[in-house]
């Protein structure tokens, strides 16, 4: 059975910082795999630890940061046998339905049993890849995916988390399953699975060996702004002798009401 | 164009509709409304709906997300451009992709801006965990979009308003998903999102026992105890659904009590919808204090008790 798990490539949150005008710098940002996306991967991990006849394929599609050697490394380490990208710059900034589109075509071309994705990418956030990579495959496609129940050459049963409920579900193969951060916590790889990874293989490709035209989005990302910063009083009482706290928990009180 | 000709509403979630026909009604000329029965469908006509289409009674091995080629035909039998709301759950987020794809339609999740401009909807949702919005134009005839809650005013509901839904036909999807079983959640006592008061540790407060002055500060003000990401990731003092921040939960209370936090911009996307921020942390430069109405400079173990024992008198 082959599985494909997707990720994305993103930049590291912790290191964005906010400009004067209110737009981001990501120039100190380096990327690294969208954290919901490594429970992908681990789920499918997972599912090759009780079934030693899975063959997992990472798969990617973005811009040239995909051509890191030490990114690439970074992917294969979790556990996949092997990396498919779709790259070439551009595609960095691919929104969901032609990313979709991107996924679907490499998928079709290394061929999957079943598809896992994250849930949204840190970054964007739109929750929508793996549903749409399931419609413009033709199979069926869940999201808030929190467990794995049963695999089966034919199903998959699978345990969804929904605001008020869970549900168990049942769908046919190939599947796409998108899965939310409750599924598992992502291992860190040893030493042995860094040092491993170097000799897995890599395919890299592009639209073009795909037979991809222009796939044009349905929206356009016009700005993208840090909200504006709400004005705060500023009162700091400085030192923690009696009189400062009491003058503290006086403000304190008249905010309980 | 100031308002869309069509837009259709659906909510899996009763409690959602009143808000989602806000924003209908603003945006459009003409609402029509899919609903569940017929209580649903009267309340639809009583919010203002134009017209109301009747899904039925739903078997419980069918997901409602399997209803997308039933709504596709309802939708494109009305005409060739439509905006469709849909309430920010995860249920409507699956269907809003599926409809997406079906109707070859722009789609943005978890709106919490929505604004019609040059004939285009133009929708604003966090993105970066909270650190910024996207502002995204749909360019579509179809546009999808599932809307946060807050965001509009509820419609008001006008008891002379009637009329009868027209029922909709179950077109079978070509890959059903089965429904096996479904249960209700267990209930996780923890709400911080509903939280009036919240008071925060960061890592700060030195080691998990030392939570304990913190808890008993939250207890006599009747708060609930929330944390910083080190807190519940790296030390794992406390339980992540209490983590506030970027990737943790996003909050509204009226007040943001932050013990021991410096305050980076991570974690204030979290807590800047606080109506009032306080601050505890001994370094007088945390850049905290730059978000915090009020802020005390000192040794939490001295003020946290102190204030505790205030409280109580």
């Amino acid at each position: 059975m082959k599985i494909i798990a997707c990720y994305k490539l993103i930049p590291e949150e912790q290191d964005i910082t906010v400009n004067g005008d209110g737009t981001l710098n990501l120039s100190k940002t380096d990327a690294k795999i969208s954290q919901f996306d490594l429970n992908a991967i681990e789920a499918a991990c997972a599912l090759k630890q009780q079934n030693s006849d899975i063959h997992i394929v990472a798969m990617s599609t973005g811009g040239e940061a995909l051509a890191n050697p030490k990114g690439r490394k970074d992917v294969l380490s979790r556990g996949p046998d092997e990396l498919i990208v779709v790259s070439e710059p551009g595609l960095e900034n691919a929104l969901p339905h032609q990313t979709a589109a991107t996924l679907a075509a490499a998928a079709q071309k290394s061929g999957f049993d079943l598809i896992l994705c994250g849930d949204g990418s840190a970054d964007l956030y739109a929750q929508q890849v793996g549903l749409l990579l399931g419609e413009a495959l033709g199979v069926s496609a869940i999201n808030g995916v929190s467990r794995i129940i049963n695999l089966s050459d034919t199903q998959i049963q699978v345990e969804r988390t929904l605001e008020d409920e869970v549900e168990t579900l049942t769908l046919n193969l190939p599947a796409v399953v998108a899965v939310s951060t409750d599924i598992n916590a992502p291992q860190i790889p040893s030493m042995k699975a860094i040092l491993g990874a170097a000799k897995k293989p890599v395919q890299a490709w592009q639209s073009a060996d795909l037979g991809l035209g222009n796939v044009s989005s349905y929206t356009t990302l016009l700005s993208v702004l840090a909200p504006q910063q709400k004005a705060r009083a500023r009162v700091i009482i400085e030192g923690d002798g009696e009189d400062q706290i009491a003058e503290f928990a006086e403000h304190l009180r008249k905010v309980i009401g | 164009m100031s308002k869309f000709s069509t837009v259709w509403v659906f909510s899996d979630t009763a409690s959602r509709l009143p808000e989602l026909m806000g924003a209908a009604r603003q945006l459009g000329e003409n609402v029509r409304v899919i609903v569940q029965g017929n209580e649903p469908s009267a309340q639809a006509f009583r919010l203002g709906a134009d017209a109301a289409y009747d899904l039925g009674t739903i078997p419980a091995d069918r997901i409602i997300e399997d209803y997308a080629d039933t709504l596709v035909q309802a939708i494109k039998s009305q005409g060739a451009s439509a905006l469709v709301l849909l309430p920010a759950t995860r249920r409507c987020k699956a269907l809003s992709a599926r409809l997406g794809a079906r109707l070859a339609a722009g789609v943005v999740n978890d709106a919490n801006e929505l604004v019609l401009q040059d004939g285009h909807l133009v929708a604003t949702h966090m993105v970066y965990g909270g650190l910024a919005f996207g502002k995204e134009q749909i360019t579509t005839p179809y546009a999808v979009t599932t809307l946060n809650s807050g965001v509009f005013e509820a419609a008001t509901e006008d008891s002379a308003r009637t009329g009868s839904a027209t029922p909709l036909e179950f077109v079978a999807p070509k890959n059903p998903i089965t429904c096996v079983s479904r249960n209700a959640k267990q209930s996780n006592s923890v709400d911080l999102g509903k939280a009036r008061l919240v008071v925060s540790v960061g890592r700060g407060i030195g080691n998990q026992a030392n939570i304990s002055i913190a808890e008993a500060l939250s207890n006599a003000m009747g708060a609930e105890l929330g944390c910083s990401r080190p807190v519940a990731e790296n030390e794992k003092w406390m339980e992540r659904e209490r983590y506030v921040g970027i990737s943790g939960i996003m909050i509204k209370p009226e007040l943001y009590l932050a013990l021991g936090i410096s305050g980076q911009i991570q974690h204030m996307v979290g807590a800047n919808g606080a109506q009032i921020i306080m601050a505890i942390n001994k370094d007088k430069n945390a850049p905290i204090f730059q978000y915090a109405d009020y802020g005390l400079v000192g040794d939490l173990m001295k003020i946290v008790p102190a204030l505790t024992e205030a409280l109580k008198r």
